[in-house]
């Protein structure tokens, strides 16, 4: 689990992009959660697009949550098309399913 | 300078991109704007410093400048740089995935880039302080069915209508031969005068499919339709409507309901 916490853009991107490599050369199944950040840009929505497809080319479970509604991180990702394209679980249970194989409903 | 104008001037990195976050929200507050609408100011200004520090120079940050001027229900935002313009980037990994501009896009009523290489490059975005009207969602008024084309009579006329009416001409599957032809046919057109266009301009539509394209030149003023199917008779009886078939000057009316007529023929492979 990957929490994301606050404002994030170019200048935290490759903190990010690290602390999300390692998990997945471990092989370990990664849900991020973005609940708790408060803003995020294009190069964040870039390093969880490209974990996603680490992830697939791994076959290991990765899953998007954010859980706090209509907020500044909800509005990018729905103007991205991300929240339905990643997709994006509005519950972290429904993320931690989804992760271990058993697909819950999307968000 | 305007009473009401916030000009920020700092160095292009990514650890500043926070601060210009921070002025914009404080801009926004001011303004009264809603929680929301703050955040996509936030978003929008971001994007566009994005292109800056990832762009605009080479080893050591330059300059990026940010200006807002509130006026009447909008800002207008510019931000610049004095770099050497965008390059395509091939490492993708740092990049943004070309979410930025779709994302500039979507949040605020027009941007505009300019800029070219070897001169810096400017953002200029017109953002309105109501939320943007997501409802038009990409469906268009009308779907268009065929080609529309109208060049400025002279020098461009042939060499660009002989290459869209040859790539047409391939794609409909025809034959080397039938390709020839209809290339000569559009060059009978491309010799038309301006003056026998309602407009002044070259004026052609192209309907494709398999086997066959449809043309109609057009709109025309009265008498050019004849005209231009006089100068398809060459010199020695040989024809050029013989390429053609159902060559024939309808009457019709321009986008603007003016009288008008068109040549309109067909070719097939």
């Amino acid at each position: 689990m990957l929490t994301i916490s606050g404002e994030h853009d170019l200048s935290t991107a490759p903190n990010l992009r690290r602390r999300l490599d390692s998990l997945l050369d471990e092989g370990a199944e990664t849900v991020i959660d973005l609940s708790p950040a408060t803003f995020v840009d294009s190069s964040i929505l870039g390093v969880i697009l490209d974990g996603r497809r680490r992830a697939a080319d791994k076959s290991v479970g990765f899953a998007v949550v954010h859980s706090n509604g209509a907020d500044a991180v909800d509005r990018v990702l729905e103007v991205t098309g991300l929240r339905a394209e990643l997709p994006v679980h509005a519950r972290r249970e429904d993320a931690l399913a989804a992760v271990s194989g058993n697909t819950g409903p999307p968000a | 300078m305007t009473a009401t104008e916030l000009r920020l001037t700092l160095p292009a990195t990514a650890e500043n991109m926070m601060v210009v976050r921070q002025a914009v929200a404080g801009l926004g507050e001011a303004l009264g704007l809603p929680g929301m609408r703050i955040a996509d100011l936030k978003t929008v200004v971001s994007e566009a410093c994005n292109n800056v520090v990832l762009h605009a120079y080479d080893e050591v940050p330059g300059p990026m400048l940010v200006t807002a001027e509130p006026g009447e229900g909008e800002l207008e935002i510019e931000v610049a740089d004095e770099g050497h313009g965008f390059r395509p980037r091939a490492n993708e990994g740092d990049a943004s995935l070309g979410l930025g501009l779709p994302l500039i896009a979507a949040l605020s009523d027009s941007f505009e880039i300019s800029g070219g290489a070897s001169q810096g490059s400017r953002t200029t975005i017109r953002f309105s302080y109501a939320p943007p009207d997501f409802s038009n969602n990409g469906t268009p008024t009308e779907r268009p069915e065929e080609l529309a084309m109208a060049i400025t009579p002279g020098v461009m006329v042939r060499p660009v209508l002989a290459r869209v009416i040859g790539a047409l001409a391939a794609r409909a599957e025809f034959s080397v031969d039938r390709l020839a032809d209809t290339v000569l046919l559009g060059d009978a057109v491309s010799s038309s005068e301006g003056e026998n266009f309602s407009d002044g301009l070259v004026a052609l539509s192209i309907r494709d499919d398999t086997g066959r394209l449809e043309v109609r030149v057009g709109p025309m003023v009265t008498g050019g339709g004849e005209k231009l199917l006089g100068e398809m008779e060459l010199p020695g009886a040989v024809s050029l409507r013989d390429l053609a078939s159902n060559m024939e000057v309808r009457g019709g009316a321009t986008p603007e309901g003016e009288e008008a007529e068109y040549l309109v023929f067909e070719v097939t492979r």
